[in-house]
């Protein structure tokens, strides 16, 4: 089930109602079965998976707990064997035995990758990195082993981040689980307007960029330079619109709900460095892969030049979680090397700043290094949508050679009305970001406005909506792109 | 505090009214205006109360053949084609329900070519989409429609949101504004002629039996219906070259017969009806405009004549609306 679908209308509003009417012991019980069911909705095979990742999950804490030394190590070894074999039995087999016959057809030696028919279980790279963390969390005593099995359940399968995020830790969600907070108006409001604003996003941006970007990716060489860059900068907010409206609607489910969950985007397209891109970009995988990745490589305590393997380890192992093909190794490299090369050109850069007379924090230096970041971060966005390597490349010699501008506007996937409409529709992004930058929450702002005027701003809001958004007759709810990771 | 602890639910609960009633309203304003073809329901609600001396239900055969204003003209009988494009009746069912609430015809007739329909047809979504909101809707969509269909029929911007870009404010207007009666009564002339008619007639594969038994429970349900509400039904085919075979339709004379349904099989009747095959079919199952007026003179006389139908009382003021139709029906064009 997605967040867009007709059924999720019907459950999220019963779920909530019932969670708030039942006795507080009971309350974690039914959130679960929601959940559950929430994902049985895609079938069984998406909950067996979830089912035994809990039941490793939760055993295998309680046995770290009892260990100690080497022991406890070399459960801890065997548990992470186990969840990263899985996922990598699930997701990266196919393409590592594909691998495998190109590395050995190039080396003259016969070999046929099996065609294998494997299921993706919805969500499996996001509940198995919570399960991860949280082993992980417990080895290092960082927290005891949840003793009840429900909370460790419903710590994993909560509905409004089970299937894309954001990655939740053990730490924030379980008291939060473990001591509900009661139903309250202005959460209610909160939640409800964050979900409707993650709506706007997804359906009234990012599907309708998405045909677009999908018109001009599928044949690049029939399109000008020019149309085809615009696509490429059209899919960097694609996709944001399409993965921070999920994480809005997610949080805004948990808002409603009363819990709170990371936040999981601060205005990225803001960001002056890619290192500070990311640090602002998809902020609860980010922070896990610091977490539990980089500072365990050694971070940056072990010297420069094992500060940026290990930012290139990161970056490449990012990539792949994304999925299974070079195209996405090439692109988290691209993201790593923007940060080597960031750090290595750090002084030099500096020193041209001053010659040229501009202070650090100049309104024309911080415009002119978010353009910088934006323009190398679509560069590589490129490569995760371009699907293959090789078709990346020839998206990029559509950049460069060629005509500029080769058709009308109605062979864009969108017409003119539609481009106009998308077009305010950004602006209206840009604007509430800039605002959120400058002068703090919009949410805050907005519900501090008198109630007939929030009442217009949120009708009006939600029947652009209805009226602009993509959706109906042959829409996929359950197209969005981080749904594949 | 006793406000106070109100406010709140209060507020909560006029922003969601708000919120329904502009959606509804935009529902409406998105949703092309229907004046014929089928599933005409604004006019026909805009008749006055059970002026109606009988109704005319069905496919598009029937929208097609039956024009009540040339029955009017023939024997002063009102009437209106409440059909859809390939209307099943399953949603035929629920049309009567909903007719019914503000017409108490003398006679009900069902076109049955739906008797050789699927489960489900091809037109669900004008069908049950155009039928006014209610219960009766809400039937229709729940056993009467795709499962997959629901979700528009339910929510109709689901399905007419993306006509933003071409909707006008006239036509927003129109579709918001309360309809008036219209001089077609249900009635859609169609112009042309078949040119392969004379290759016909052709015949119609029926249904396998489990749906035809399935169509059969909802005519039973349709009986029971009109008997309810005192109301005959009389099951018709009409002249047409789209024929079902000739053992198919025995069968369901008896199977009316046993429902006790007054059954009339006019499918091989075009020639002593008036109708010449070659001049009136516009395709070979629904006759042309000129067809349908022969047909339904004739109709209009088998209505009055073996079915004892009579005109019932009308308004000065509705008297003159059909008389002014049918003048203006028969109104030469400059």
């Amino acid at each position: 089930m997605s967040f867009l679908s007709p059924g999720f209308f019907l459950f999220f509003p019963v779920v909530t109602l019932v969670w708030f009417l039942l006795p507080a012991a009971s309350r974690r019980l039914w959130l679960l079965c929601a959940s559950w069911w929430f994902l049985l909705c895609g079938g069984p095979e998406h909950l067996l998976s979830l089912l035994a990742a809990t039941v490793v999950t939760y055993l295998g804490a309680r046995l770290l707990d009892r260990y100690s030394g080497r022991q406890r190590k070399a459960i801890l070894a065997v548990l992470l064997v186990l969840l990263f074999g899985t996922l990598f039995l699930l997701k990266y087999l196919t393409f590592s035995l594909n691998l495998l016959e190109r590395l050995l057809t190039a080396a003259g030696l016969a070999f046929s990758s099996p065609a294998l028919d494997l299921i993706l279980p919805a969500g499996l790279s996001f509940y198995l990195f919570m399960a991860a963390g949280y082993l992980i969390d417990v080895y290092r005593r960082d927290r005891p082993a949840e003793k009840s099995y429900l909370d460790l359940a419903l710590f994993l399968s909560c509905f409004p981040y089970l299937l894309s995020g954001p990655i939740g830790r053990a730490g924030s969600l379980l008291p939060q689980f473990r001591k509900p907070a009661p139903f309250c108006w202005e959460n209610l409001r909160r939640g409800l307007l964050r979900f409707l604003w993650g709506a706007f996003k997804k359906l009234v941006i990012a599907d309708r960029l998405g045909l677009m970007v999908s018109t001009v990716y599928a044949a690049p060489d029939s399109f000008g330079r020019l149309q085809v860059a615009a696509a490429a900068i059209a899919f960097s907010i694609q996709i944001y619109c399409d993965f921070s409206a999920y994480s809005d609607m997610a949080l805004g489910c948990a808002e409603v709900m009363g819990f709170h969950l990371m936040e999981n985007f601060r205005t990225p397209y803001f960001s002056r460095s890619i290192g500070e891109f990311w640090r602002r970009w998809h902020i609860s995988l980010s922070s896990w892969f610091r977490d539990y990745l980089y500072i365990p490589l050694g971070g940056s305590r072990k010297g420069r030049r094992r500060k940026y393997l290990n930012v290139l380890i990161v970056f490449a192992v990012s990539g792949l979680w994304h999925g299974a093909a070079l195209s996405f190794v090439v692109w988290g490299l691209l993201n790593g090397i923007y940060q080597v090369i960031g750090g290595m050109t750090q002084k030099a850069r500096d020193r041209i700043r001053r010659r040229l007379g501009l202070a650090d924090d100049a309104p024309f230096t911080i415009v002119l290094q978010v353009v910088i970041t934006f323009l190398l971060s679509t560069v590589a966005w490129v490569f995760f949508k371009g699907g293959s390597f090789t078709h990346s490349l020839s998206i990029f010699g559509a950049m460069l050679i060629g005509p500029w501008l080769t058709r009308p506007f109605s062979a864009w996937g969108l017409d003119l009305p539609e481009l106009v409409v998308v077009a305010l529709a950004v602006l209206l992004l840009l604007a509430v970001d800039l605002f959120s930058v400058l002068r703090g929450s919009p949410r805050q702002t907005f519900f501090s406005l008198s109630r007939p005027v929030r009442w217009v701003l949120a009708l009006a809001l939600l029947l652009s909506v209805l009226i602009f958004g993509v959706y109906g007759t042959g829409y996929d709810p359950q197209d969005f792109i981080y749904f594949k990771f | 505090m006793r406000t106070s602890k109100w406010r709140e639910p209060i507020f909560a609960l006029l922003f969601l009214i708000l919120a329904a009633l502009l959606i509804g309203l935009l529902s409406l304003a998105f949703r092309p205006v229907r004046v014929d073809y089928g599933a005409v329901w604004g006019p026909y609600l805009a008749e006055p109360r059970d002026s109606l001396d009988y109704l005319y239900l069905g496919s598009s055969y029937a929208y097609c053949d039956v024009d009540p204003v040339e029955i009017y003209d023939e024997t002063g009988l009102t009437g209106y084609v409440l059909a859809g494009p390939e209307q099943t009746l399953s949603q035929t069912y629920w049309y009567l329900r909903e007719a019914f609430k503000t017409q108490k015809p003398s006679l009900a007739v069902l076109e049955g070519s739906a008797l050789a329909f699927q489960q489900y047809q091809s037109y669900t979504q004008v069908n049950v989409g155009y039928m006014p909101a209610g219960l009766n809707q809400l039937g229709a969509i729940f056993t009467a429609s795709e499962p997959e269909l629901r979700t528009g029929l339910l929510f109709p911007l689901y399905f007419y949101h993306s006509r933003w870009k071409e909707l006008t404010v006239s036509e927003a207007a129109d579709a918001l504004l309360p309809s008036e009666t219209d001089t077609l009564k249900g009635f859609t002339p169609v112009n042309g002629v078949f040119a392969q008619i004379a290759d016909g007639p052709f015949t119609r594969a029926p249904q396998p039996e489990e749906v035809y038994d399935e169509n059969l429970v909802w005519l039973a349900k349709i009986a029971d219906l009109c008997e309810k509400h005192g109301i005959p039904l009389a099951l018709v085919f009409h002249p047409t070259y789209s024929q079902l075979p000739a053992d198919t339709r025995e069968r369901i004379a008896a199977d009316a017969a046993e429902l006790g349904i007054s059954f009339f099989d006019w499918t091989e009747e075009s020639q002593s009806i008036g109708i010449t095959p070659t001049l009136h079919y516009y395709d070979p199952g629904h006759l042309n405009q000129e067809g349908a007026a022969i047909f339904s003179a004739w109709l209009g006389n088998f209505l009055t004549d073996e079915l004892g139908l009579s005109p019932r009382a009308q308004t000065a003021e509705n008297a003159s609306a059909w008389k002014w139709t049918v003048q203006e029906r028969h109104m030469v064009p400059d």
